[in-house]
């Protein structure tokens, strides 16, 4: 099995810059550990074999992208770098915007993040030369790959993948409101919400933590997010809001959470205010009691 | 009869942070006769995006105009809304939205600086200024929570709020930082193969300067001062005289000189933020998470680390914008490109490029 040096190239396909700084960064500061992969950056892109991909893909530098693929020699691999790479992120409704890149050339590795760590870059790249290894010795390409760098941390106040406390969640949608990035979407079934975040969207901007009244959506610390184009589809949090049976008339509906009531009513005892009627039994029950 | 080279550099190209495309000609001795430079690349159509967006959305797409700058154009965006809307915003959101600025401003000078020493090929000069920006960069990690887009800024005030902890640790990562910062500065100015690249290459004289009304270091380099941060103050500035920066200015117009500005820039920013932090007004950090906007027009300026940032922001009392439009330091440092690179050597073409810090993904957004 001959050792392969894997010649890194990047492309921006109209980036905020975000990602090509951290690309810069993982490139030349030692503490990303990317001299341990034995890289090399090339001033060709007819010499590369790992291509690695920035921005939404615009409508002006399409032509050229298609061109300087054309050139590469085969096998070759793609590691696509940041949010916009994998889905045109932000960017996405524009009319400017032709990507995402994979409708053009085929991807292998995605990295989101808006922009990713430089340990995330490293990761993608280190993931993108398994690949290369793979497709040289014409080995079939597994369906996921084990992170490589393990030791990386991130602090505790970092940004990361988004999570949902279903159980704070009273489905008031104000989260998909304010995500510039259309990555929360609700929808409604018969037996109550379902709340999708969709990470290959996310700009992890932290804006749903920050609007939501009751704290249920929250940033964790997890900056695992370089993932194989086959996983690109299905990475998403999918959480449920059932519905509450009203113990009175028996039709379904949605309780207050627990968030919302911890806000309204700090001294109370909750559980006795919250009896398990729906909004409509409620007013009756009040009414007979002030008037009946 | 002289032979004219034809020469393209990019789009893609290792030595451009972003994507432009050169043509250009050049004479036997590589010197540059003719300028033409072709752009596009990177416009998403943002001005439409924004206005397809809500007021809360728009906070953070603004933030991705560009990465570099990502503090400066909500920070403006919200002051056209405040404007617009009447609202005063907390002293104590205003101090913290200065120290975001600030640290972006040191972050962001740095990485241009160790670009322009990567191009000048001083290898040794360029991973230790990468080095230096990597304490602001973990410190805005740990504080705001990403490397590069902050998220700060909210409509009526700032999201995040400093504790006795975090301001000690800003001081903290400071007292590390300045030292390297004074040591990087003396061998940028007095560095033999940094001088020799750089001194009188992309010279931009100082008539040619005002002629095109280039902003920020750019014209500090060229001995202009349009700081908007002294001209027309806003926000914690306007309260605070002593804040206000003491700039560098310098004559000679070339590469150094700019470079020598922007560290000029970022020793005042370290200044500033030391002032800021220690005596921090007490208070609220915002009025309103969600604010009504009635309609209205308002234009705001601001200094962001590449010159002065303007925003025109249009308003019908609805819950999105119906017309915002930026003018940014780079739209009319691009045009002095064309005096620096003619009659320059075409090998000096991206570091030129370089020395004005271009944002193409803010002019061309």
């Amino acid at each position: 099995m001959a050792k392969i040096i894997p010649k890194i190239f990047r492309i921006n396909t109209g980036s905020c810059n975000g990602c090509d700084v951290e690309f810069v960064a993982t490139a030349f500061v030692d503490k990303f550990h990317i001299t341990s992969l034995n890289v090399e950056l090339v001033d060709d892109v007819k010499d590369a074999n790992l291509l690695v991909i920035t921005g939404p893909l615009t409508a002006r530098s399409e032509s050229f992208l298609k061109n300087a693929l054309t050139k590469l020699r085969k096998p070759f691999v793609v590691v696509g770098v940041g949010t916009c790479s994998v889905s045109c992120g932000i960017f996405r409704d524009s009319y400017a915007i032709n990507g995402p890149i994979d409708k053009f050339v085929a991807v292998d590795v995605n990295v989101a993040g808006c922009p990713p760590r430089p340990e995330s870059i490293a990761e993608g790249i280190a993931k993108g030369i398994k690949v290369l290894e793979q497709k040289l010795n014409g080995e079939v390409i597994p369906k996921k790959i084990d992170t490589i760098f393990s030791d990386f941390s991130a602090p505790a106040s970092f940004r990361g993948r988004m999570d949902l406390n279903a159980d704070m969640c009273t489905g008031c949608r104000t989260c998909e409101t304010v995500c510039p990035s259309t990555a929360i979407k609700i929808s409604e079934d018969a037996n109550g919400f379902i709340h999708k975040i969709w990470h290959n969207s996310c700009c992890y901007c932290g804006n749903c933590a920050y609007f939501c009244p009751t704290g249920a959506i929250f940033s964790t610390n997890s900056f695992d997010t370089v993932k194989l184009q086959n996983e690109k589809y299905s990475d998403v949090n999918v959480s449920h809001i059932f519905y509450d049976e009203c113990t009175c008339c028996g039709e379904k509906y949605m309780p207050p959470s627990r968030g919302l009531l911890s806000k309204s009513y700090i001294k109370e005892d909750r559980n006795k205010l919250n009896a398990a009627i729906c909004s409509k039994c409620r007013k009756e029950e009040n009414f007979k009691r002030m008037y009946g | 009869m002289t032979q004219t080279q034809k020469i393209t550099i990019g789009p893609f190209n290792p030595e451009l942070e972003e994507s432009v495309y050169f043509k250009l000609e050049a004479d036997e001795n590589r010197v540059v006769t003719h300028v033409e430079i072709i752009n596009g690349f990177i416009h998403r159509g943002m001005e439409s995006l924004v206005t397809k967006k809500n007021f809360m959305q728009n906070l953070i797409l603004t933030e991705r105009v560009c990465s570099l700058c990502s503090n400066n154009h909500p920070f403006t965006y919200a002051l056209a809304v405040e404007k617009i809307a009447g609202i005063k915003v907390p002293l104590r959101a205003e101090a913290l939205r200065v120290i975001a600025d600030e640290v972006k401003r040191v972050a962001s000078d740095l990485f241009n600086l160790s670009m322009l020493t990567h191009l000048a090929h001083h290898h040794e000069l360029m991973r230790d200024t990468m080095n230096t920006r990597e304490h602001m960069q973990d410190l805005k990690e740990i504080i705001w929570g990403n490397r590069m887009d902050m998220s700060a800024n909210q409509l009526t005030g700032t999201k995040y709020d400093l504790d006795e902890k975090k301001i000690e640790l800003i001081i903290d990562t400071l007292d590390r930082v300045e030292p390297k910062l004074r040591d990087l500065q003396e061998r940028y100015e007095n560095d033999e193969i940094f001088r020799e690249k750089t001194v009188g290459v992309g010279v931009l004289p100082y008539e040619d300067a005002i002629e095109i009304g280039v902003t920020g270091p750019v014209a500090r380099g060229s001995g202009i001062n349009n700081d908007v941060r002294v001209m027309a103050p806003y926000s914690l500035y306007a309260y605070r005289k002593e804040l206000q920066p003491k700039v560098t200015l310098r004559e000679e117009g070339d590469v150094h000189a700019r470079a020598m500005a922007r560290f000029g820039d970022i020793l005042e920013a370290v200044r500033i933020i030391r002032d800021v932090v220690a005596d921090m007004p007490e208070g609220d950090t915002y009025v309103e998470k969600r604010p009504h906007i009635p309609a209205g027009e308002a234009v705001v300026r601001t200094e962001a680390p590449r010159g002065e940032l303007i925003y025109y922001l249009k308003t019908d009392g609805s819950q999105k914008p119906v017309r915002m439009r930026w003018k940014v330091p780079t739209f009319t440092n691009w045009e002095a490109l064309k005096v620096m690179i003619l009659g320059d050597k075409v090998d000096n073409v991206t570091m030129i490029l370089n020395s004005i810090d271009p944002c193409i993904s803010c002019t061309e957004r």
